[in-house]
């Protein structure tokens, strides 16, 4: 039972993860490579100010704070290239970050990482065990998707996916292009900031080595394997591979063989995403050629 | 209405627009006439704020517009076509069309929390209009489709009405013809016929003469980047210079 | 004063390094059009290649070695383009970006998986380097400064005074019109990822002669080509030579400011900086 909590919660955080990334690949058309560190902002962020004492609710409405606001300042040099080079320049800050991560020893203990991060507490309420985490996950999973849904059925959310069809049309019919990149590029970093603050207080350690391009290529192969642009392929897709991700670790391997399980994993994803490029790049849900009139029937 | 003033621009030393003067006046259709690579489109991108200038100034009701984004230049109001149509392909007709409008309210994140009542409305109101707009082009039973699965004519019909949707002053429509059968044609001129009617003012490159003719009120020729006749259709059929121009004598 | 000096002739060391690593990238993203993201593990595999070869059971020496590794850097170039990046070559690019990611995960977990992510060496013995004005210098480090200088002059022989380099430069400014004048863009393209792929080995084994071997090498190296790409200007040879000098100089001159553990990220840094001073314009690149 606590196997499958610890599954469940896994893969709720991971589907914040997904959505977020998938509002900036599969709605915008932002090739972003670098969206670790998002998360690892949010987590970081969050977790050294709830170790010093500052209250949850406040801890984590910063923490969001940080991470878009990363995603403000990187996006205003970067969102003016072409798809490719923004592709780099995110992958590159990616690593910039972990190495942030990893040098500035005074504030987040450098390689060695942070331990004893304390499990929330949300309005005097504290969520300590496994089905507590489990609803609180879930609540914050459920509040994104939502959220998201309604921001990509809005007006807003057409304009997004017109720029990722074809941003030159949609900049002739007046709308500012780079405007709206940056505001879909902020969204999706603050929400994976949450992501990654829901996972730092879950696993009550991080380290620099949780925040590497492994991480970047698991969110972008559950948005891609589940249908990028689509509401619920970010879903299927990290119910998928996170159930495949965490039940390697509970193989229970002799030691000798562990070392060679990690990359063999990451092998595994690297081939998967160039499978799914190669047969079926829409992923296992495609969009639909049928849309519901943009919230008028849904009543959004 | 709008007004060019010794427009200059070249690439990497071949001039593509020169000492270009024109100026379009309101309630007409004014044609944009000359042989391939004479400049036409890159006045186009000049007008529209896609490429920057060398030289020169554009005014649009007396302000000076050179030096502005293109959106910011659609959103004074002056709207253009593609060559080949720009749709948005995995989007369905009707969503192509919901986009133009200007300054929605919906378009603005905060608002989505706080004015969902009136997205509604507008979403409404430019829902009715554009469903008005493609019955008369005839896409009605096309539009929850993808404008993918259009043809290439239905695919520049839908362009030109959701330039209509974007609420414009002037429009510049490039090539509106080209590639398309005859019986579409016919539906576009009459479509640009009314709208005329209705004050819109066109600036149409064109290379179907008969087309011109048939629509335009004024037409200026342009030849190696610069402007070398302008006068009514009728009269410009028959000017050496043209004539010259075109056969390359 | 001559820690000055050493950091600049360590720069230029680097800068060597590094424009071979962004020559390769450029006349990828030339002939084909695309940021190749597995570049950087091209520049591993062809460092661990090497390594392979010197180490037991087979343990050539390294003048022997370094034509068999640069050959198999090739194979796997070559490969990766029949295997993957040739049936995408009508694709969408986020689908051909995503995919040359995918690889580049694929090949550093491969380096990994057969040797471990601890940091190796060549297993030389450090000597002591030849003195000049108070500057050390390795025989290591003469024989990166002479093959790269040998390097770019074959290549500059080769794109000027060859067919085949012409036809490169041809297709590289329109793959449509090289099909229409006859030019043979299969042949090109293959001969494009071989060049790449040899300076790209070649790179990476100069690298680790100088330093070490670490699968993770690829990806901050190509982080650094693509700085020095964009400071030369896209999909200019020359320039990114010029570029990778640039960023090798600046790296090693900045660490007497900034702490070493910064070192990887001021390339990073001037990618940053160029983009904010020379903003390419957002529109019309397509055209």
């Amino acid at each position: 039972m606590d196997l499958f909590l610890h599954l469940c919660i896994m893969i709720l955080i991971y589907i914040i993860f997904a959505l977020s990334l998938n509002l900036e690949l599969g709605y915008t058309g932002l090739f972003n490579f670098g969206h670790v560190a998002f998360f690892g902002m949010g987590a970081y962020a969050s977790a050294l100010f709830t170790l010093h004492h500052v209250p949850f609710e406040l801890a984590l409405l910063i923490s969001l704070a940080i991470a878009g606001g990363g995603g403000f300042l990187l996006s205003l040099p970067s969102l003016r290239l072409r798809g490719d080079y923004f592709g780099i320049a995110t992958l590159g800050f990616g690593e910039i970050i972990r190495i942030i991560f990893q040098n500035e020893v005074w504030l987040t203990k450098g390689p060695m990482g942070l331990p004893g991060i304390s499990k929330p507490t949300l309005f005097s309420y504290r969520f300590t065990t496994l089905p507590q985490y489990f609803i609180l996950a879930l609540v914050f999973s459920i509040l994104s998707f939502f959220i998201l849904r309604m921001v990509i059925r809005s007006p807003f959310g057409r304009v997004l996916r017109a720029i990722r069809e074809d941003e030159i049309a949609t900049e002739a019919l007046g709308k500012n292009v780079f405007r709206f990149r940056v505001k879909s590029f902020v969204t999706g970093s603050i929400l994976a900031g949450l992501a990654g603050a829901l996972w730092g207080h879950y696993t009550t350690f991080i380290s620099p080595s949780d925040f590497t391009l492994s991480e970047t290529i698991l969110v972008l192969l559950i948005v891609v394997l589940g249908g990028k642009g689509t509401e619920w392929g970010p879903v299927l897709g990290a119910i998928l591979l996170i159930f495949f991700q965490e039940s390697l670790r509970f193989l229970r391997l002799p030691a000798e063989y562990t070392r060679y399980l990690a990359p063999l994993q990451q092998m595994i994803f690297g081939t998967l995403l160039i499978l799914l490029m190669i047969f079926r790049p829409e992923g296992i849900l495609r969009e639909k050629g049928k849309t519901k009139n943009v919230g008028i029937e849904t009543g959004q | 209405m709008l007004e060019l003033k010794q427009v200059n621009k070249s690439f990497g030393g071949i001039r593509a627009v020169s000492d270009c003067s024109l100026e379009i006046k309101s309630y007409r259709i004014t044609g944009l006439i000359g042989p391939n690579g004479s400049g036409k489109t890159t006045l186009f991108n000049l007008m529209t704020g896609f490429l920057p200038l060398d030289h020169g100034e554009i005014f649009f009701k007396g302000k000076r517009i050179d030096g502005f984004l293109p959106h910011q230049i659609a959103e004074f109001g002056i709207v253009r076509t593609f060559q080949l149509a720009r749709i948005f392909p995995k989007m369905t007709v009707l969503e192509n069309m919901l986009l133009a409008p200007p300054r929605q309210i919906g378009e603005k994140l905060v608002s989505l929390w706080l004015k969902g009542k009136r997205i509604r409305e507008e979403e409404r109101k430019n829902l009715k209009k554009a469903l008005t707009l493609i019955e008369i082009v005839g896409l009605s039973h096309l539009k929850n489709q993808f404008a993918a699965n259009l043809s290439y004519g239905q695919q520049k019909l839908l362009e030109l009405v959701r330039i209509l949707m974007a609420e414009p002053q002037m429009i510049l429509l490039d090539e509106p013809t080209a590639g398309i059968n005859p019986s579409l044609i016919r539906k576009m001129m009459e479509l640009i016929l009314k709208m005329r009617d209705a004050g819109k003012v066109f600036f149409i490159i064109e290379h179907n003469m008969d087309v011109v003719i048939e629509l335009c009120d004024w037409v200026f020729v342009l030849d190696n980047g610069q402007k070398i006749a302008e006068g009514k259709p009728e009269a410009i059929q028959n000017d050496p210079r043209v004539i010259e121009a075109y056969l390359g004598v | 004063m001559e820690y000055l000096l050493q950091s600049i002739l360590n720069g230029i060391l680097a800068g060597c390094i590094y424009a071979l690593f962004a020559m390769g990238l450029t006349l990828i993203y030339g002939v084909l059009n695309f940021v190749n993201f597995a570049h950087g593990e091209l520049i591993m595999w062809g460092a661990y290649f090497l390594y392979l070869l010197m180490e037991k059971p087979i343990g050539l020496p390294l003048f022997l070695a370094f034509i068999p590794a640069l050959l198999f850097t090739t194979i796997l170039g070559l490969g990766t383009d029949h295997f993957i990046f040739r049936p995408l070559r009508q694709a969408n690019r986020l689908t051909l970006l995503i995919a040359s990611l995918g690889l580049s995960f694929l090949l550093r977990n491969g380096a990994q998986f057969f040797w471990g992510a601890e940091i190796r060496t060549y297993g030389f013995e450090i000597r002591r380097g030849m003195r000049f004005w108070g500057v050390s210098i390795t025989s290591n480090q003469v024989a990166i400064i002479i093959v790269s200088v040998v390097c770019v002059a074959l290549l500059y022989l080769l794109f000027y005074k060859s067919r085949l380099g012409k036809s490169m430069r041809a297709v590289s400014d329109s793959l449509e019109l090289s099909r229409v004048v006859g030019i043979n863009s299969k042949k090109t393209i293959r001969f494009t990822w071989v060049i790449a792929s040899i300076l790209a080995g070649l790179g990476g084994i100069l690298l680790a002669l100088d330093t070490n071997l670490q699968p993770g090498m690829g990806l901050i190296n190509l982080v650094k080509a693509f700085a020095a790409t964009l400071l030369g200007g896209v999909g200019n040879l020359w320039g990114a030579l010029l570029g990778g000098m640039v960023i090798g100089l600046v790296e090693n001159l900045g660490v007497l400011v900034i702490s070493p553990g910064y070192k990887d990220a001021i390339a990073f840094g001037i990618m940053i900086l160029m983009l904010l001073l020379r903003p390419m314009v957002l529109l019309g690149s397509k055209e």
